[in-house]
């Protein structure tokens, strides 16, 4: 895309402003909800968030590393997509779950690993490599698929999203906090962090750092499409039904929350924990929704009034934080 | 040095153009009366709406809600004229219509400096969720009647479809405008360094301003040259839409950088991603092939323009063939 | 060359956020006469320019045109006032072909019809005509449908002041004209700017370059942080006097270069070749020198640099470090051998810049303050940083600072440090002091030259012959892709170099 002139300044203020507002919106928007619907107070039914953020939640963790580097995979929805019905139809065929968890996970790394090889050995941009595998994958999962569906999956399975600690907290809320603590320790404390950062900002520095962002590039896109698979599959074990329709709506889901989250579409800015309270609203507004009878286009229609909102919110922020140094620098 | 490179690159497309039209004549029923009068009749709305991409790309900008705006133009017309407005007064309705939700869209980007890219997929979303929500049964509307078919089916000589006529017409006009109108010289300012832009005066916000209104505009005749074909009006058909409208794009040369590809080229891709479609389902490809198929498209298109680049800078080029990624 | 002021300037102040980037400046020009502008990075003198063309409005002044007062709200009407600037980074469009260059913004309408006033088109034969006019009087043949991606660098430098010439500009400014030009080019364009004097036109002329303002130039005004300090005849004063008046000091020692013993070869290239770019290169270094690489813009100077470095892949050739053979696959090998590559473009490729000063300078050698788990350890990031602040004298209050904060020459220090940080034992410097003020550059210097006396062996590509007179031991002289030739440092001399340059 045209190159445009504006700096992102990376001052730590930023960053912390936008998570306190955020957390502030999502205490809001619980109180709000749960006004209005004074069940939604009960713990159980808050805690039932996480069961329905699970798989965005996770994709959206690894996603974070993407934008970071300035990048995007407009398709993670449909590599999901695809992984759940790769397990489905192997499931079918063989009745081996083993086997159908291999080749759903098998699958989503496939997918990130084709967007990461494009995407690091050509000069093709990230947005526009993802938006035509976005299609490719939604073609071939259709391909696959035909108009089946597929069910009837063993209840062993399905225990890896149903199971709820303690009685209450559900077992996603778990992998999503491990994945948080170690996906953050290595993006604020890590090496890794600083390149993807810094690849966002001026990938060429970097190279001329001597770090190989070849394979950090390909890296990330096939964790990501790995981490697809996964989620394909918690996502199979709470819904019990794999079919082609699974993913339209949750490539919009995971960049909303990690662009609600504070990371800069435009990269070098970023932040996990800011990615995990996005993806938080995002399951409290569903949920919130869903007890108020609201159908799912109210909800779709609503999240990208949000998405808009923040954008143009941060983007002020921007502006106004914005010094003219770029300007100065020139005389 | 004459423009050999985007020379060659029309002339190449002219040539696969031929190509395919050889082969479809022999092998299908393709140069009929009615398979002509049907691939005109379809690839109208398509070749409008590439033009319209086209010069929104042109600027480095995008804008995926061009499907979900093309329902949006097709809905007005269709509630107009069930509710017995002439034509006269729902085709303007309706193009403006198209024209104010792209206007939008342009707005946000360049008022708020958010990427278009970003801006059109939020956008895109909110389209969806608004048909369902808001619009009764969805944007739903049948039985309309000769009133707004009679266009859309309309042919003169018996053969050639007014909507093409139409599209042929859009088509012109786009080429003078891009070549003879500053307007056109902007566009591609603005897409290939917006500085230098600047420093000739351009304000490239006014002008991103503009290509998105005058993309509206263009997506609202497309939208009806599409629409008015049939007796009833379903927004969600035109959901994902986009994707050939860019593809066409982007398989007519058009750099999904910006700054530089020809109208003529969008026409030509149109033509062509149309052809591959229609083959498609020649040789028993279900729809959802599509998506498969335009996806690798996509990816080949623009894999051809990324290596025109490389190969101009590797040949004319003084500065150094580093393997380091562009900074967009 | 009469003297009645084409323009004059007083007064005028221009803040930005966090900056008073003009404090009471002024400047006048008079007919027909070539007026050079030198300052320091942020001295002020391209905020200055961009006010004078509507990129900018100041803050409070007055401009008078001829006589007559003058306002400037955008570039178009620069243009219209018969003013004309060619900018220091290329204003081309690379997509877009010669003609539509030079008309970009003002294309040459007529109507459509005579009596239908309001439709405008593009008038291409008049525009042609104008074009092929302005060329000729510059005594080029260009081809006007040419694309400018195509083009050579001189060739565009020339279609910009083409561009700046298709109005019948009065006053034309260039910035910078002669960076990426070698000296060839920059005679033709010296024989260009006099033409165009001879015509009646007055200019301003920023550079950085000293000694083409001895060479051009009629006056020169200096600014410093801002400020309007002096303006002189050329005739009347020394390149002492301006840089003393530029940096605010004296500055006694451009280039300490102090004797060092020279050590064995370290370093050895043999037959480099690549396409048509190098052609069977080969040299050696030794510990303690100070190499020079001359020649002019695309003899092959950065591109030895960069296949010796595993930026880019040779055809053929071998390197030999210490006497033994090795094989240098990329540039993240090149910094384990210990060698290290610095760049002009600092921007580009040299530094992240809204990140710190630490993460910056510590980006080489990540290895060395991670585990292994690839954990940055906080400690060991300052004592490195806090070692090569110290060491290079950058000037900036802590390692947590951004680095586009600071000034040019700071930031290149950072790009230098980042480079020490591997602690290569060879270093190679392309063009380093590029755009980099008189004060900055002479620091720089003296880091160049400590270094060798430290063992260091260094490889300086530069276009600034005196920086190549004054700091090396040794110089090869590139022509076309071959060493066409070495002088020892006794042997130096600017006519010898460009003798085996040309």
């Amino acid at each position: 895309m045209s190159n445009t002139g504006t700096k992102r300044s990376l001052s730590l203020s930023t960053v912390f402003t936008h998570q306190t507002i955020l957390l502030l919106v999502l205490v809001a928007l619980v109180l709000v909800f749960g006004i209005i619907e004074p069940v939604f107070f009960k713990l159980g039914v808050l805690f039932d968030v996480f069961s329905i953020i699970g798989e965005i939640g996770i994709m959206a963790m690894a996603m974070t590393y993407v934008i970071s580097t300035a990048g995007v995979d407009l398709g993670v929805g449909y590599i999901l997509q695809m992984s759940a019905i790769v397990f489905g139809v192997t499931w079918e065929a063989s009745g081996n779950l083993a086997l159908a968890i291999a080749a759903a996970l098998l699958m989503g790394l496939a997918g990130g690993l084709f967007n990461g090889l494009i995407i690091s050995r050509t000069r093709i941009p990230p947005l526009v490599t993802t938006l035509a595998t976005m299609y490719l994958y939604r073609g071939i999962s259709m391909i696959i698929a035909g108009t089946k569906t597929f069910a009837g999956f063993p209840d062993a399975f399905h225990k890896i999203s149903t199971t709820e600690i303690f009685g209450f907290l559900p077992i996603q809320a778990v992998y999503l906090i491990v994945l948080f603590l170690v996906m953050d320790y290595f993006y604020e404390r890590g090496s890794l962090g600083r390149n993807l950062k810094g690849m966002g900002f001026n990938e060429n520095a970097v190279i001329f750092s001597g770090v190989n962002t070849r394979r950090i590039k390909l890296g990330i896109y096939t964790l990501l499409g790995f981490l697809c698979g996964v989620a394909a599959l918690i996502y199979l074990g709470r819904l019990s039904a794999a079919k082609t329709s699974m993913g339209d709506y949750m490539n919009f889901e995971v960049i909303t929350a990690v662009l609600l989250g504070g990371t800069s579409i435009m990269g070098g800015v970023g932040s996990m924990r800011g990615t995990l309270i996005g993806v938080l609203i995002i399951g409290v507004l569903k949920k919130g929704f869903t007890l108020l009878n609201f159908s799912g286009n109210i909800y779709n229609f609503t999240l990208g009034i949000i998405l808009i909102l923040s954008l143009i919110i941060f983007a002020l922020e921007e502006e106004r934080k914005k010094a003219v140094e770029s300007e100065v620098a020139a005389t | 040095m004459k423009r050999r490179r985007s020379i060659t690159r029309e002339a190449t497309l002219a040539l696969i153009l031929l190509i395919i039209l050889v082969f479809l004549s022999l092998t299908t029923s393709f140069f009929s009366q009615s398979g002509l009068y049907s691939f005109m009749l379809d690839v109208s709305p398509t070749i409008v709406a590439a033009i319209a991409l086209g010069m929104v790309i042109f600027t480095g900008n995008i804008d995926i809600s061009a499907g979900t705006i093309s329902g949006f133009v097709a809905y007005t017309a269709g509630a107009l004229v069930k509710a017995g407005v002439p034509m006269i007064v729902f085709v303007p309705a309706a193009i403006t219509v198209g024209t104010l939700l792209a206007g939008l869209n342009g707005f946000i980007t360049v008022k708020f400096k958010v990427p278009s890219i970003v801006v059109t997929l939020a956008m895109n979303m909110v389209h969806i969720g608004f048909y369902a929500t808001f619009l009764p049964q969805s944007g739903w509307i049948e039985n309309l009647g000769p009133r707004f078919t009679w266009f859309g089916r309309g042919r003169i000589f018996d053969l050639i479809p007014y909507t093409f006529v139409v599209a042929i017409v859009v088509a012109v006009i786009a080429m003078l405008v891009m070549r003879y109108s500053r307007f056109g010289k902007e566009l591609y300012a603005v897409g290939g360094n917006r500085q230098s832009a600047i420093y000739s005066g351009i304000n490239p916000d006014a002008t991103v301003m503009k290509v998105f209104l005058v993309e509206g505009f263009l997506i609202g005749i497309s939208a009806l040259l599409r629409a008015m074909t049939r007796n009833e009006v379903m927004p969600s058909v035109f959901v994902g839409r986009e994707l050939f409208f860019i593809s066409a794009a982007l398989v007519g040369g058009i750099s999904i950088f910006g700054g530089s590809g020809k109208i003529i080229g969008a026409v030509m891709g149109a033509a062509l991603v149309y052809l591959l479609s229609i083959a498609m389902i020649y040789y028993g490809f279900q729809d959802y092939y599509q998506f498969a198929l335009q996806g690798i498209i996509i990816l080949i298109a623009v894999f051809i323009t990324v290596a025109d680049f490389s190969k101009i800078r590797k040949r004319f080029g003084r500065r150094t063939r580093l393997e380091v990624a562009e900074n967009e | 060359m009469d003297n009645k002021n084409v323009l004059e300037i007083e007064g005028v102040d221009k803040h930005f956020p966090g900056v008073q980037a003009l404090d009471d400046v002024s400047i006048d020009l008079r007919h027909g006469e070539i007026h050079a502008v030198c300052g320091e990075n942020g001295a002020g003198k391209s905020t200055l320019m961009k006010i004078i063309c509507g990129v900018y409005q100041p803050d409070r002044g007055t401009m008078m045109l001829n006589g007559e007062p003058l306002v400037v709200s955008n570039p178009n009407d620069a243009y219209s006032r018969g003013i004309a600037i060619i900018y220091q980074e290329s204003s081309l469009f690379p997509d877009l072909t010669v003609l539509e260059n030079i008309f970009m913004g003002h294309e040459i309408r007529k109507s459509v019809l005579p009596f239908l006033k309001v439709l405008k088109i593009i008038d291409y034969p008049a525009m042609r005509k104008q074009a092929g006019a302005v060329f000729e009087r510059l005594g080029m043949d260009i081809d006007l449908d040419a694309v400018v991606s195509t083009l050579g660098v001189a060739t565009k430098q020339m279609v910009e002041i083409a561009k700046a010439l298709t109005f019948e500009s009065q006053i034309l400014i260039l910035d910078e004209p002669t960076a990426a030009l070698t000296s060839n080019e920059v005679d033709t364009l010296f024989e260009t700017i006099r033409k165009l004097r001879d015509e009646g036109r007055s200019m301003l002329y920023i550079s950085h370059r000293l000694d083409e303002v001895f060479l051009i130039a009629d006056r020169v005004t200096v600014y410093r942080d801002g400020q309007y300090i002096s303006t002189a005849d050329v005739k009347d004063v020394t390149k002492d006097r301006l840089v003393s008046w530029m940096v605010g000091r004296t500055l006694t020692n451009l280039y300490p270069k102090e004797n060092v013993d020279i050590g064995e070869v370290v370093f050895e290239v043999r037959d480099i070749s690549q396409e048509d770019l190098l052609k069977n290169v080969s040299f050696s270094l030794r510990k303690g020198e100070i190499l020079g690489i001359s020649g002019l813009a695309g003899a092959g100077r950065t591109e030895l640099a960069q296949a010796i470095c595993g930026l880019t892949k040779p055809d053929k050739g071998e390197i030999f470090l210490n006497g033994k053979r090795t094989r240098i696959s990329d540039y993240r090998r090149t910094l384990e051998q210990g060698i290290a590559y610095i760049t002009e473009d600092r921007q580009t490729y040299g530094l992240i810049l809204p990140m710190t000063l630490k993460v910056n300078i510590t980006h080489s050698v990540l290895r060395q303050i991670t585990n292994s788990l690839g954990i940055v350890d906080r400690g060991k990031e300052t004592e490195i940083t806090d070692r090569f602040v110290k060491q290079l004298d950058v000037r900036a209050p802590n390692g947590e600072f951004i680095v586009n904060n600071l000034s040019g020459g700071n930031q290149q220090k950072v790009s230098v440090a980042k480079s020490l940080a591997v602690e290569p034992q060879i270093l190679i410097l392309d063009e380093p002091t590029r755009g980099v003020d008189v004060g900055a550059k002479s620091e720089i210097h003296r880091i160049i030259s400590d270094l060798a006396k430290a063992g260091k062996s260094i490889i300086l590509i530069s276009s600034d012959l005196p920086e190549i007179l004054g700091m090396c031991d040794r110089v090869l002289v590139m022509k076309n892709g071959r060493i066409a030739g070495e002088l020892s440092r006794q042997e130096l001399s600017q006519e010898r170099i460009l003798g085996m340059a040309l």
